[in-house]
């Protein structure tokens, strides 16, 4: 295995293909396990910017470091705060918590499903406590990032090296073409965020353990003048926006994750009185 | 060949890409304080500092350290973190403890008097199977004492 | 002069006969309450070496030339290997040996579980093992695997006999009986987790093989090594110093002992094989879940008539039935019960004993029966368990040696009374609630056991015996209970175990045996030096023995006069005075038992399911306390493991492949720091006068037994929900909350019309 150690952006684009590592918390678990198979690393740290100023938070920036900033939004920030263990919040870096990999069970073990390019998902048929209720007709994969539910409701922009998009543009359903939930090119880089200052904001999360666990479920809301967005973790496939708890009307659970709704619409009603 | 620096040496680094600091650290460099229980990240036993921050040494790729400084247990060993964990029968089989006497140790040098909150949501990534966590919390909050 | 007898030995309620030998004269136990050591707490004494990493596991041992291996398992539930072939997994860099079914018995062609062993691979470093394992050519027949307990139990698949269990006549007794509850409870697997995975290193010396290994019993590993490689038991020296936990998962040498044995002898080299945490989670043993059906009738004043149990047991492809239904048979003074326990060979991993096995089950099945019996007689749980006290064991219809469950109640009583109060914090969703559990369990340990002591002329003792430390803090009690009899302080006594060639036989880290066992031995042999010393005091000061004794490091007579102990000892010069001591029988037609009571406090979020435990309060009666420093630290560590059971902690299997879908610690859930109530810990500390020279019983697993029962009766308590099942998972609690919801509207239904 080779590990490139780019210092520029440029230096990045000459250093050809090979899996971005950051902090790593994420993707040496994974290489290690093969579930990925490379022969080049690249090491994105010295290229990445790492901060905050103001709005603006660099993708390299940990999670640790953005748990005490006080410059940026409240959900970000509890979300941050909930997510894994202090380790992993001190290592692993914002850019790669939202694209990180999923959390299923199935996928990890190396079941050809479907975001393997299988043709099924065994967590339909199998243990699925942990899984979607929405759009989990192709893969009932959870996502499990918290900052991404907290950001997705902050209505954040990301910059890459190549453009400007969403965090709603971001992320994206799998389809039979393309498995991916990241609508990202495979190297491309995310640099750094743009997180517009709600009036409220914060974030509530449901797990199994008091702390260091991945959200069942999560609620970010954050409130910009009359207008409140929401959104979650652990409930779709991806981050997932609701206009409302009445969205929760539209889930599609599976036999044994129905619980999922009812502690989702306890938590938004919650997260909107907080943010009033 | 780079060099890697551990609790104030500096060594030759000569491993394979790919290898992870725990695992040079206990079988090149021979500390074995820190210890590998679950080699994935997700139970704390393998921390060590990187410039002083509470570092999962089992998923870090040794290449990846550079210059930042190494501080294991064998480097925490006068701390006096580790008599107050002795004296508030902070550990069972003490397997975990080097992982949470090095997580501990971050904490206070950042925030000398943390709360008990503080504590819990400092230590939660350091699992002890024996459950020797209230006194754990103990030790963290009188280790001045 | 040494004495053989014949006694009972009693090991988690199976009683067997055997000899033993004995001293002639019994040591008389020590008054009751603190001692100069003994009952006062201790940091323990091999505290800093583990605290600054110093202390060499199994897993840190690095010798030099050592192989490492790696292990070809069964990726299914219920296969046969229809074709497997090494050879080039034999020729890939760095490896040094392979194995095969056709190389060891303890290898398979038919798994009958995910993770049975195939084959193995030993090669210069693990990677180039697990490497070269990919090269392996192998080709399955893959089978049905059969998952569902009850199924196999209707089809037949038994791990062995079922058990049945009557006393009295149960039909009667539900005929007397004014209300009767039936209920269905289950419980899931669990998996032990101890940090340091097992894991042996084995090497030859000639034809003496030396075993390094995470061990709770290097005596059995000593046993079972010799008789599987047809040794002498002598020729087989098992070594361990520490040892990362073992909570019942390493009472046995394992597989992986006889893998790395068999490779060490092939290769001449020494030869590692550690587990992996997966490895781990999918052999190494597990509690096994448990499906109990049970049944009680009471009188209107709460009297017990009847008690049923049918008990189904995931036991998996080996293992053994948890005794699920103990508690059942002995917790109360039932006249009429009834039990029988399956024991469903299923395809999943081998169960192993983990920490009160059985008991911490049938607990939560039989302590939740008797709250919901308590709520349907609208009598106070508390007062419910305290008219069916048993004053005597009726299994065996036999006296307690001793028992103080009523004292345990009594000091619970404060607890248990601030009901209103705690149930008063309700507030918005939040809803607040106590509950309680009693536990019974064994914990007389018994002998053999044996130990040495060893004083020079410098006045130190050591303490010379193959135990092993499992964590438990057992060396440390072993330290202060020679310092205490030898009268020297703490620091000048020093404990050496954790070798086989290195001492004589020493009881095994399991069914809360090792201070009960070990501790009346190295009293023993503690004062046999100690009374060699006064021997030699009495000649150097002309005094009568019997006016001498050992205290506060001086030889003190009681006629005036007193001499530090190493004045006595210096005459020694190289001489050493050479204690040697046996652990005596146990009090024959007694049941030696422990008992106590647990209250939980917790508050649940009727709304998210989320159920907070804000306090557990422990009372237990083990006898005779030895540390209460590291007394409360087991207490604590078992109320612990106990809530992650309650709780976060259950092995999922794939429902059609039987795969094991969390082996790793993101998925499988145990507890952090962050969810620990406050544990108050509280021990009757009344030594047991039947029991042995000290009175102690052991106290590593009832700590573990009522906390589940104790939550889910809080939980009813604050919330009127039933739940009936483990983990108190989310879903868990919403269905129970659901469920109780609708019952009310069923009440309320008729007065409605």
């Amino acid at each position: 295995m080779k590990l490139l150690q780019p210092s520029s952006l440029e230096e990045l684009d000459a250093a050809g293909p090979g899996l971005l590592l950051a902090g790593g918390t994420d993707v040496v678990p994974i290489l290690r396990n093969k579930l990925i198979d490379v022969d080049t690393l690249v090491d994105i740290r010295a290229v990445v910017p790492r901060g905050v100023d103001g709005t603006r938070i660099g993708a390299g920036t940990t999670l640790a470091e953005l748990e005490v900033d006080p410059q940026i939004p409240a959900a970000l920030r509890e979300a941050c705060a909930s997510a894994a263990s202090p380790q992993l919040r001190a290592m692993g870096t914002i850019g790669g918590n939202l694209r990180q990999a999923t959390r299923c069970w199935y996928w990890r073990m190396h079941y050809p499903c479907f975001l393997h390019g299988g043709d099924r998902c065994y967590a339909q048929t199998g243990v699925h406590r942990e899984h979607s209720v929405f759009a989990n007709d192709r893969t009932a994969s959870a996502h499990p990032s918290d900052p991404a539910a907290a950001l997705l409701a902050l209505n954040a922009r990301v910059r890459t090296n190549r453009r400007e998009l969403s965090i709603s543009e971001l992320y994206r359903l799998p389809t039979n073409d393309n498995r991916d939930v990241v609508a990202l090119d495979y190297d491309e880089v995310i640099l750094d965020l743009e997180v517009p200052t709600p009036e409220a904001s914060t974030y509530l999360k449901a797990m199994d353990r008091q702390k260091y666990a991945f959200a069942l479920v999560g609620v970010a809301a954050a409130r910009f003048g009359t207008d409140v967005r929401l959104g979650l973790s652990g409930v779709a496939p991806i981050p997932w926006a609701l206009d409302s708890a009445a969205g929760l009307d539209d889930a599609t659970p599976l036999p044994d994750n129905a619980y999922k709704i009812q502690i989702a619409r306890a938590l938004i009603e919650r997260a909107l009185e907080a943010v009033g | 060949m780079s060099d890697l620096i551990v609790n104030g040496q500096r060594y030759a680094l000569d491993a394979q890409v790919g290898r992870s600091l725990a695992s040079v650290l206990r079988e090149d460099i021979g500390l074995i304080g820190t210890k590998i229980a679950c080699n994935e990240g997700h139970c704390g036993a393998c921390t060590v500092l990187l410039d002083g921050v509470p570092t999962l040494s089992c998923i870090t790729l040794v290449h990846t350290v550079g210059e930042r400084e190494v501080t294991t247990i064998e480097g925490l060993r006068d701390h006096p973190l580790v008599e107050s964990f002795v004296r508030a029968d902070a550990l069972q089989c003490g397997f975990c403890t080097p992982g949470q006497i090095v997580s501990a140790s971050a904490l206070v040098e950042a925030n000398p008097h943390p709360s008990r909150e503080e504590v819990r949501h400092a230590m939660a990534g350091n699992i002890c199977r024996c459950g020797a966590y209230p006194k754990i919390e103990e030790a963290v909050l009188t280790w001045q004492d | 002069m040494a004495r053989l007898i014949r006694t009972e030995k009693e090991v988690e309620g199976n009683y067997t006969e055997q000899w033993i030998v004995v001293d002639e004269d019994p040591v008389a136990q020590w008054p009751s309450g603190p001692l100069e050591i003994v009952g006062r707490p201790l940091a323990r004494v091999d505290g800093a070496e583990r605290a600054r990493g110093e202390a060499v596991y199994t897993a840190d041992l690095q010798l030099p030339g050592m192989l490492h291996v790696a292990v070809l398992r069964s990726p299914h539930a219920h296969a046969r290997v229809t074709q497997l072939d090494l050879a080039r997994a034999s020729e890939a860099p760095g490896v040094r040996a392979v194995l095969t079914p056709d190389d060891l018995d303890v290898l398979t062609r038919e798994p009958g579980y995910p993770g049975a062993a195939i084959a193995a691979v030993a090669a210069d470093t693990y990677d180039l093992a697990a490497e070269a394992l990919e090269l392996a050519d192998i080709e399955w027949e893959v089978l049905q695997p059969l998952l569902d307990p009850d199924e196999a139990v209707q089809q037949g698949s038994l791990i062995d006999e079922p058990e049945r269990y009557d006393r009295g006549n149960v039909e009667q007794g539900f005929a007397e009986a004014d209300v009767v509850v039936e209920t269905e409870y289950r419980t899931q697997t669990v998996l032990h987790n101890s940090m340091e995975t097992h894991q042996s290193v084995c090497q030859w010396e000639g034809d003496l093989l030396n075993v390094y290994t995470s061990t709770q019993y290097i005596w059995g590993v000593r046993a079972e090594t010799a008789a599987k490689l047809g040794l002498p038991e002598d020729k087989v020296r098992v070594v361990c110093h520490y040892m990362g936990g073992g909570f019942g998962a390493k009472n046995h040498p394992g597989e992986y002992t006889f893998i790395a044995a068999e490779l060490a002898k092939r290769t001449g080299r020494p030869v590692r094989c550690a587990l992996t945490r997966r490895e781990e989670n999918l052999t190494t043993g597990n509690r096994h879940a448990t499906i109990q059906r049970l049944k009680v009738g009471a009188k209107a004043d709460g009297t017990l008539t009847a008690l049923v149990g049918d008990f189904v047991m995931a036991v998996g492809w080996r293992g053994f039935k948890s005794w699920t239904a103990g508690p059942m048979k002995m917790l109360y003074h039932c006249p009429n019960v009834s039990t029988v326990e399956y024991g469903a060979k299923v395809n999943t991993g081998p169960n192993a004993a983990f920490r009160a096995p059985g008991f911490v089950e049938g607990t939560f099945g039989l302590e939740c029966l008797l709250d919901e019996l308590a709520a349907k007689l609208e009598i106070d749980p508390l007062e419910l368990r305290r008219r069916n006290h048993s004053d005597s064991d009726l299994v065996d219809d036999r006296p307690y040696s001793s028992k103080n469950l009523i004292e345990c109640y009594r000091r619970a009583e404060p607890h248990w009374e601030k009901r209103d109060e705690v149930r008063a914090r309700s507030n918005g969703p939040w809803k607040h609630g106590i509950g309680m559990a009693s536990q019974i369990w064994f914990g007389a340990g018994g002998p053999p056991s044996y130990a040495w002591v060893r004083v020079g002329s410098d006045g130190r003792a050591l303490v010379v015996t193959a135990m092993q430390d499992i964590g438990t803090g057992t060396k440390t009690a072993m330290a202060q209970i020679a310092a205490e009899e030898l009268g020297l302080p703490v620091d000048r006594v020093q404990v050496s175990i954790g070798d086989s060639a290195r001492g004589p036989y020493a009881a095994i880290s399991a069914g809360s045996s090792t201070t009960p066992s070990m501790g009346p031995a190295v009293r023993a042999a503690a004062h046999d030096a100690a009374r060699q010393i006064i021997e030699i005091a009495a000649q150097r000061y002309h005094k009568e023995e019997r006016v001498l004794s050992l205290k506060g490091g001086n030889v003190v007579s009681a006629d005036g006069g007193s001499w530090p102990i190493e004045e006595v000892t210096g005459l020694l010069d190289d001489a050493q005075i050479l204690g040697k001591g046996a652990r005596g029988p146990n009090p024959t037609g007694m049941r030696v038992l422990t008992f106590g009571v647990q209250v939980a406090e917790v508050a649940v979020d009727v709304e998210t399911g989320e159920v907070r435990v804000d306090k557990i309060v422990a009372v237990h009666d083990v006898g005779r306390v030895i540390n209460p420093l590291g007394a409360s630290s087991q207490v604590e560590g078992g109320v612990i493991q106990g809530l992650g059971h309650t709780f976060s902690e259950d092995r999922l299997l794939d429902p059609n492949t039987g795969a094991v879908l969390n082996q790793t610690l993101d998925a499988y859930k145990m507890p952090t720091i962050a969810d620990v109530p406050e544990i108050v810990t509280d021990l009757i500390d009344v030594p047991d006068e039947h029991l042995t020279n000290l009175g102690s019983k052991g106290l590593g697993e009832p700590p573990i037994i009522p906390t589940s029962a104790a939550v889910a009766n809080a939980i009813r308590d604050a919330t009127g929900a039933d739940v009936r099942s483990l983990p108190i998972s989310r879903e868990e609690m919403l269905r129970a909350l659901a469920e109780a919801k609708e019952k009310e509207k069923t009440r309320e239904a008729p007065t409605a019309v």
